[in-house]
């Protein structure tokens, strides 16, 4: 019996969807966490989990030969957010207040209690904004407990000594850093 | 899900903070919907080309149709292309072409125009009078008076006048 090669076109497509949409399904949510940890912002790390998804849909045909899927969208993402905050501006820090006032769970928290929070996350991703590049990465990158220094390692493309040291120098300059910024205020 | 990088925990309290920040971020839901959103985001997204197929009623072993279509196409372009014939008359060409002046180089023309430098007026050459072999004096030059007998004849008419007086 032949077999239309529209048919097995169909076919293929059919499952190429249904993989794709497993994959949001499942993929989605912590795509938007790895987004927003960046770029702050609900939108925007909407918008980025969405192009992470495009890019997979262009070049689904590779979706086979992906060995740990969860890794590899991360990596899409990480990448697609970095992109996008090297293009924008300088992000003040009222916007993080403002933002993260409006995200952070409010629970048993008065309305001023909940600004002091927000305040004082600010402050602290601002001191975050000035760690070195690599050691920001991998500090930021560690935050996600589901991520281990193997995986951390794959996104960032360095050896897992290397996400180890950084994290060490990072967690220092970190300390400095509110040392410095508690004693000027 | 284990994390060795979180096992080894920095005593230092300032990046425990920064770590608990970071970690209050990653750890925040994903808004209602966010999977939908995507999923019809990616249904709207342009697919890569795909080949149609025919419909039913035109399948190729029709091959009247076949002949017919390319007659049609033929119909078209011919007739097309001998509308564009008949409206486009064809412009007279001119029969004294004037060609545009092109200098030797290639480059650009001086136009004609000449330059001409501003200079201070130069020294006047005045050449010497001769005396003629027959020793007469050529129409038009003065006659050269040597500077010795000159001296003389005016002395000697100071010497006359003084001994009139």
């Amino acid at each position: 019996m032949e077999i239309a090669p529209s048919a097995v076109r169909d076919e293929t497509r059919q499952h190429e969807e249904a993989a794709l949409a497993a994959l949001v399904d499942e993929y989605a949510s912590t795509l938007y966490r790895v987004a927003f940890s960046v770029l702050r912002n609900a939108a925007d790390a909407e918008d980025a989990v969405q192009e992470a998804f495009l890019r997979v849909l262009r070049h689904r045909d590779t979706l086979g030969e992906v060995r740990d899927h969860r890794v590899w969208l991360i990596r899409i993402v990480w990448n697609i957010v970095l992109d996008r905050k090297r293009r924008a501006k300088t992000r003040p820090e009222t916007d993080d207040i403002s933002e993260l006032a409006r995200v952070l769970p409010a629970k048993g928290l008065s309305a001023e209690q909940r600004a002091a929070a927000a305040q004082h996350h600010a402050q602290v991703l601002a001191c975050v904004e000035q760690l070195p590049v690599k050691e920001r990465e991998v500090l930021m990158l560690s935050a996600f407990e589901e991520l281990t220094s193997v995986e951390i390692a794959t996104v960032l493309e360095i050896t897992e000594s290397s996400v180890r040291s950084r994290l060490f120098r990072a967690r220092n300059l970190m300390a400095d850093l509110l040392n410095h910024s508690r004693s000027i205020r | 899900m284990n994390s060795p990088t979180n096992k080894a925990f920095h005593p230092r309290s300032g990046s425990s903070e920064a770590e608990e920040t970071l970690r209050l971020i990653a750890n925040l839901p994903a808004p209602q919907g966010l999977e939908d959103r995507v999923q019809s985001a990616l249904r709207k997204a342009p697919r890569r080309s795909t080949l149609l197929n025919w419909p039913a009623g035109l399948a190729p072993a029709r091959t009247w149709m076949r002949g017919a279509a390319a007659a049609a196409i033929v119909f078209v372009v011919v007739g097309g292309g001998w509308g564009v014939y008949l409206r486009v008359q064809p412009v007279q060409a001119p029969k004294v072409i004037a060609m545009p002046r092109v200098s030797a180089g290639g480059g650009f023309s001086s136009a004609g125009a000449m330059r001409t430098p501003q200079t201070l007026n130069g020294p006047v050459l005045v050449t010497p009078a001769t005396k003629p072999a027959n020793g007469t004096v050529g129409t038009g030059t003065k006659k050269v008076i040597p500077i010795k007998s000159a001296v003389n004849k005016i002395g000697h008419a100071t010497k006359a006048a003084a001994a009139a007086r």
